[in-house]
């Protein structure tokens, strides 16, 4: 049941997020960013979350019985923290932009085609 | 398993070089000697890596003392090594590019600290023997990249930056999806573990999806054919030494990702998918060269040529035969030192402009006010681009017509060798835009004073040299270098996994 729960939901923040990373508003798009980047952290969840019975950092486990995988949760660690950083950047850049440009179109952003 | 403290001197350099380098934020000067210094250092932990390499075979280094393949580990094999010491070297002459630059984004203190992290990123990326690591380096080469980016003194930096961010992050996505679908399967990362188990023939089900997304992550930042729009753009506008190592070492990162992917990992898929590389890579090489013939900008004529150039590598690495994939790496070794020359040198031009552009419209015929010593090293980077004795880049075509001839595939042929020729035509067509002519009456004036020509002076001379006396050395090391990937088990036992 919650795989299929996860499944749904993996697929239902991929869809948003695509759609929204393609809209002209381009703090839409860097929401949708960050929407798809979390829809990837719950994918690498779902990999291998529900094996094993203990958190990792159990000590005390009876023998015959698993603890969950201790990699899963430090690579979405890290993979939070990179998605973090570039999310950030891009907002500052957005930020920029709509000084620089006066608007957050991104079909208006494009002085650079000649 | 011995830890080989070289691997980690040549990463963590740099790494302690951007934050000795914060620390001196308010000297500009300190700022760029503990680049140049760092950059340095680093070489020379390469370059000894690589004589270690070269005399006793693949180094490792566990981090922390952890054992593969519980902990993260660095691995450098011959390929691994000469792609470090290429980045090493390069980052040498875009070090010393910045040191003696007038550009204002080159005083701003933030500069040379992520100049710095953009080389850990790449020398990380190369060395590592673990996939998620991987990503977290091509990851910091990114970030670091767009920073500089965007701070560039061309108004349109920032533009360039945003779509560059928004696309490579679609494909740090995909790489990241690829990683947790390997893991899925795999239930490790460990690159070496990932191939132990490809090797018996197994095929768990997401690894040829996780492959084509691997693959598909690796061509957006080579800029091959479907994802190349961005790279014109990006590298035009980002500031000389940041755009000759865009052009040059960067755009190898993918390179390295897809010959470590049909090499090592997928081996039995390799030819399916050297069908598409040698595919994309024709197509780029047309689109490239015919860009590159009708620009407006002597920078986005390059960055258009490295979209070719790019083409030629993957044709090689499609051919799939051992000479061919010879070919293929000297080319990319060779493209790298000619590319960052000519950007930089490029670079010196635009410099004595008043705007600093590098538009042909104005700097047309600026030449005659420069000393004569650009346009002979122009002259040099230009020819050998195009592929003429004694420079480097007639070893690399020579290298990989061989492996084209020998595969017997005439018509790939054909289209290369007439790439060639629209090499020599746009590269002597803008030597004489920029030397020959008289200049136009409404060009910008020129200034009396530009960036200083050693770093490029360095780069061309590595340049000659790889083209006489170095050429032999290179090909036995790139020679050594292929039949060492050509067996993955030696990759697999230098790791030493747990049986």
């Amino acid at each position: 049941m919650i795989e299929l729960l996860f499944a749904l939901s993996i697929g239902t923040l991929f869809g948003i997020g695509v759609f929204q990373l393609l809209r002209r508003d381009l703090i839409k798009a860097a929401i949708g960013f960050a929407i798809l980047f979390s829809a990837i952290n719950l994918f690498f969840v779902a990999v291998g979350a529900f094996e094993g019975e203990f958190a990792p950092y159990v000590s005390n486990v009876e023998a015959g019985r698993q603890t969950s995988d201790p990699l899963i949760q430090a690579l979405i660690l890290t993979a939070i923290v990179v998605s973090f950083g570039s999310f950030s950047l891009l907002l500052g850049f957005v930020n920029i932009i709509s000084r620089r440009y006066d608007t957050i179109d991104s079909d208006d952003t494009n002085r650079l085609k000649h | 398993m011995e830890n080989n403290h070289l691997l980690l001197g040549a990463l963590v350099t740099p790494l302690i070089g951007a934050i000795v380098a914060l620390v001196f934020a308010r000297s500009n000067r300190a700022q760029r000697s503990i680049g140049v210094l760092a950059g340095l250092i680093a070489w020379v932990f390469s370059t000894a890596l690589l004589v270690q390499v070269h005399s006793s075979g693949i180094q490792t280094y566990a981090l922390g003392n952890w054992r593969p393949p519980y902990g993260i580990v660095l691995v450098a094999d011959t390929f691994g090594a000469l792609f470090a010491f290429m980045v090493t070297s390069i980052m040498i002459g875009g070090l010393v590019y910045t040191f003696h630059s007038r550009d204002k984004c080159m005083t701003y203190p933030a500069f040379m600290p992520l100049f710095l992290l953009m080389e850990v990123g790449l020398i990380g990326a190369m060395l590592t023997g673990d996939l998620f690591t991987l990503f977290v380096f091509m990851e910091l080469m990114v970030l670091a990249s767009v920073s500089l980016t965007a701070i560039s003194d061309d108004q349109y930096g920032l533009e360039a930056a945003l779509k560059y961010i928004l696309i490579s992050s679609m494909g740090t996505l995909f790489l990241l999806l690829g990683i947790a679908a390997m893991y899925a399967t795999f239930g490790t990362l460990n690159m070496a573990e990932i191939a132990q188990t490809l090797l018996t023939g197994e095929r768990p089900f997401l690894a040829p999806a996780s492959a084509i997304m691997l693959l598909c992550a690796f061509l957006l930042k080579s800029a091959v054919f479907p994802f190349h729009f961005w790279q014109p753009d990006f590298h035009t506008t980002a500031p000389t030494p940041i755009s000759a190592m865009l052009s040059s070492i960067v755009v190898k990162v993918g390179v390295y990702g897809i010959i470590r992917l049909v090499t090592l990992l997928f081996i039995e898929e390799a030819p399916l998918l050297e069908r598409w590389l040698s595919t994309l890579g024709i197509i780029g090489i047309v689109f490239g060269s015919l860009g590159a013939l009708r620009t407006y900008n002597a920078k986005r004529m390059l960055a258009y040529s490295t979209f070719a150039q790019i083409g030629f590598i993957l044709v090689g690495i499609g051919w799939g035969e051992r000479l061919a994939l010879i070919g293929a790496i000297v080319y990319a070794f060779n493209h790298a030192f000619i590319k960052s020359s000519l950007l930089m040198l490029v670079g010196v031009v635009s410099s004595y402009t008043t705007t600093k552009t590098a538009n042909f419209a104005d700097i047309s015929g600026i030449g005659r006010k420069l000393p004569s010593a650009v346009g002979w090293l122009v002259l040099i980077g230009g020819l050998s681009l195009a592929g003429m004795p004694p420079l480097n880049g007639f070893i690399s075509k020579l290298a990989l017509i061989q492996g084209g001839v020998d595969r017997g595939d005439w018509q790939n042929l054909i289209i290369m060798v007439a790439a060639g020729i629209l090499t020599v035509i746009y590269m002597i067509r803008a030597w004489q835009r920029i030397f020959q002519q008289n200049p136009l009456p409404d060009t910008a004036g020129a200034k009396n004073e530009g960036d200083s020509l050693f770093a490029p002076f360095l780069l061309v001379c590595v340049c000659l040299l790889l083209g006489t006396v170095l050429a032999e050395p290179l090909i036995q090391l790139i020679i050594e270098t292929v039949r060492q990937l050509g067996d993955p088990r030696v990759y697999i036992s230098a790791v030493n996994l747990p049986m």
